[in-house]
Order: C-alpha cells, then structure tokens, then sequence
C-alpha cells in the first residue's frame, strides 16, 4: 500500500479551506447571541458590594498603581525606553488602556517602555488577571506618555 | 494621540473582554463580530456540521458573556481561548469526552467507510472523502488537524488550546496526516476511484 504524496493531501487540505474560507455563522446565531446580550443588560450580574469602609480601597490601589508605574518609568536610563513609531503605533490594537480614553487623546507623542510587572500591580489597573497567578510576573510593554505617565499596556506573549 | 490610536485602544481584545467581565454586557458585540467566523470555522471544519457548528458558535460567546472573568489576557490573546472553549464544546456536542483520549496515541483508528457518490465532480468528491476521513480521525489528532492544517494556527497555539506538549502537537499532527492519507488511498484502491 502506498501513501498519497503530501504534495496531494496539501492541496486536498487547500481545498477543504478554502470551500469553508467565507463561512459564517447563520443570521440565528447572530440573533440568540444579540438576545442574550441584551438580557445580559436588562439583569446585570449582581456585583458584591464592597465593605462601607473599604469603598474607596480600589480606585486608590489603581491611582497608586499608575503613580508607581510612572515612577518606575521616569526612572529607567534612556536607552530602555523605546519611542514607538507613529506607523506601528496605529496599527497595534492590542494595548489596554489603562486611563481614560480622552486622556489618551491629549496625550501627544508617546513612547513604549518594557516591563515586567506583577501580576498584582496589572489587578490593580483593572485588566483581567487570575488571581491564582497573582505572584507570577509578566512581560509587559508601557505605552507612556513623554512626562512617564502611564496609558496603556500591552502583553508580551 | 491620534484619535484612531484612541479608538483601537479601547477597542483590544484585551480591554473588550474586560469590560464583559466588569458586567458591560455590550462589549461583547465588538468581540463576536471579530471572531464568530473563526470559532465557526472551526466548529465546523471539527464536526462536519453546520449546524453543529452554529450551535458551539453560540455556546462559546454566551460562555464568553456570563465567564469573562476567566480569560487571563497576560496568558495569551483572546482568539485562542475561545478556541479552547470551543474545542471542548464541540467535544461534547460531538459526543467525544476529550480525557479519555489523553493516552492513547498507540491506538489504531478504524478506518472509515469513504463510499462516495458515483455522481459529481471530482473536486466535490474529495472534498467529500476528506470531510467523512476527518470525521473518523479520534478527537485528540483531529484537535491539531484542524487547528494547525485546517485553521493556519501556530503549533504553539495548538499545544496552549489543546492542553498538550508542543511535540505532542507534532506527532498527532503526523500521526493524522498519516492516517488520512492512508485511508484516502485504502479507498481509492478498493473502489476504484485511485488517480494513478
């Protein structure tokens, strides 16, 4: 017995790609999934209130958290900071924010800084981390404003 | 800041499914419309089944509304979980508890039966005989078949999805364009259908 060429199966595998290249889910499940979005905001999922005197213990951790990246970042020798250049900046899609949109906006020129962080500090900025991971570091990149505040951040895989 | 810049910000993966974490139900919109297609693909190419596949479509995103907080954007990007819950609804939707399957890359595969229409075309014919020897593939070698082959994923991708080693990755990718090739050949030659 003796095998079909790879070249063959290749382009029978091709084949098979390309007859499926444009499928798309049909407009049914366009409509269950838009349902149960909207039934998702008529009935939010009920948040755990916070202890009366600990209400203000996470924005506090957050603007501590961007203070200290700041911080961090306005102390790094100047050759580990990377200016990112407009053309690749946007095109990358792939930055969190972890400011206001608006103060993005204002923020002209920016620059892209390496990092690595705790897992702790990314919590605190509010970017979905799990916790069971929380003494772990992760790579990271600073999108950084020319003052050293911080913007955005970006995982580096 | 260029406002596009702005606006692909708040518009990452990343920043979208944690909105849907923090209970912002409509960010789930922008996610579904990026990636329905390929967990659908996906679905599809596993099973076979259109309907199947829109089934596992819809499970995955309502899964991605109501457990948003289990994605972990610094493990890796969006596209990729949801293909892992993908993979595991389409397991079960196929029948196919993908445990059991853990251990057993000695274990030959019956062959399946590949009778194909004496009408149509040749391209429609094997285009026929491919989907029915990838439906015979066990689960585990279909995983990366149709990840690695079929959907253009990195193998690295393939091992984080199917919860596997990296050459793991490589000998079931092996093992199952093996396995098709010889199957698709056992068939030409007892049907008749073999080009050359």
């Amino acid at each position: 017995m003796q095998n079909r060429p790879d070249a063959e199966l290749d382009r029978q595998f091709a084949a098979l790609k390309e007859s499926v290249a444009d499928a798309m889910p049909p407009e049914a499940t366009d409509r269950a999934v838009a349902t149960a979005i909207a039934r998702a905001q008529r009935s939010p999922r009920r948040k755990a209130r916070p202890p009366g005197d600990r209400w203000l213990a996470w924005p506090l951790a957050l603007a501590a958290s961007i203070a200290v990246l700041s911080l961090i970042v306005r102390s790094l020798p100047p050759e580990a900071v990377v200016a990112e250049p407009t053309a690749r900046a946007a095109g990358s899609d792939d930055f969190v924010p972890v400011v206001p949109i608006a103060d993005i906006e204002r923020a002209g020129d920016t620059l892209v800084v390496p990092a690595k962080l705790p897992r702790t500090t990314l919590a605190q900025l509010g970017l979905p981390i799990n916790p069971a991971r929380a003494a772990d570091t992760i790579d990271t990149e600073l999108l950084v404003r020319r003052d050293g505040a911080v913007l955005a951040v970006r995982f580096v895989y | 800041m260029p406002a596009e810049l702005s606006e692909r910000l708040q518009a990452s993966d990343a920043a979208l499914a944690a909105r849907v974490a923090c209970g912002d139900p409509s960010a789930l919109s922008p996610l579904y419309e990026r990636h329905r297609g390929g967990v659908y693909r996906f679905a599809l190419l596993w099973s076979g089944s259109a309907a199947i596949a829109a089934d596992v479509t819809q499970d995955v995103f309502v899964h991605l509304l109501t457990r948003a907080e289990d994605y972990d954007a610094a493990r890796g990007p969006l596209k990729p979980w949801l293909l892992g819950i993908a993979r595991n609804f389409v397991h079960k939707r196929a029948g196919a508890d993908a445990r059991y399957v853990a251990n057993d890359d000695d274990v030959e595969p019956e062959a399946p039966d590949l009778a194909s229409p004496e009408a149509g075309i040749d391209a429609q014919r094997d285009l026929a005989r491919l989907r029915a020897a990838i439906a015979a593939l066990p689960p585990h070698y279909r995983d990366v078949l149709v990840l690695v082959e079929l959907g253009e994923r990195s193998y690295a991708e393939a091992a984080a999805i199917c919860g596997c080693e990296l050459n793991t990755v490589r000998s079931r990718l092996s093992r199952a364009r093996a396995l098709i090739a010889r199957w698709l050949d056992v068939e030409s030659d007892t049907t008749g259908l073999a080009r050359g």
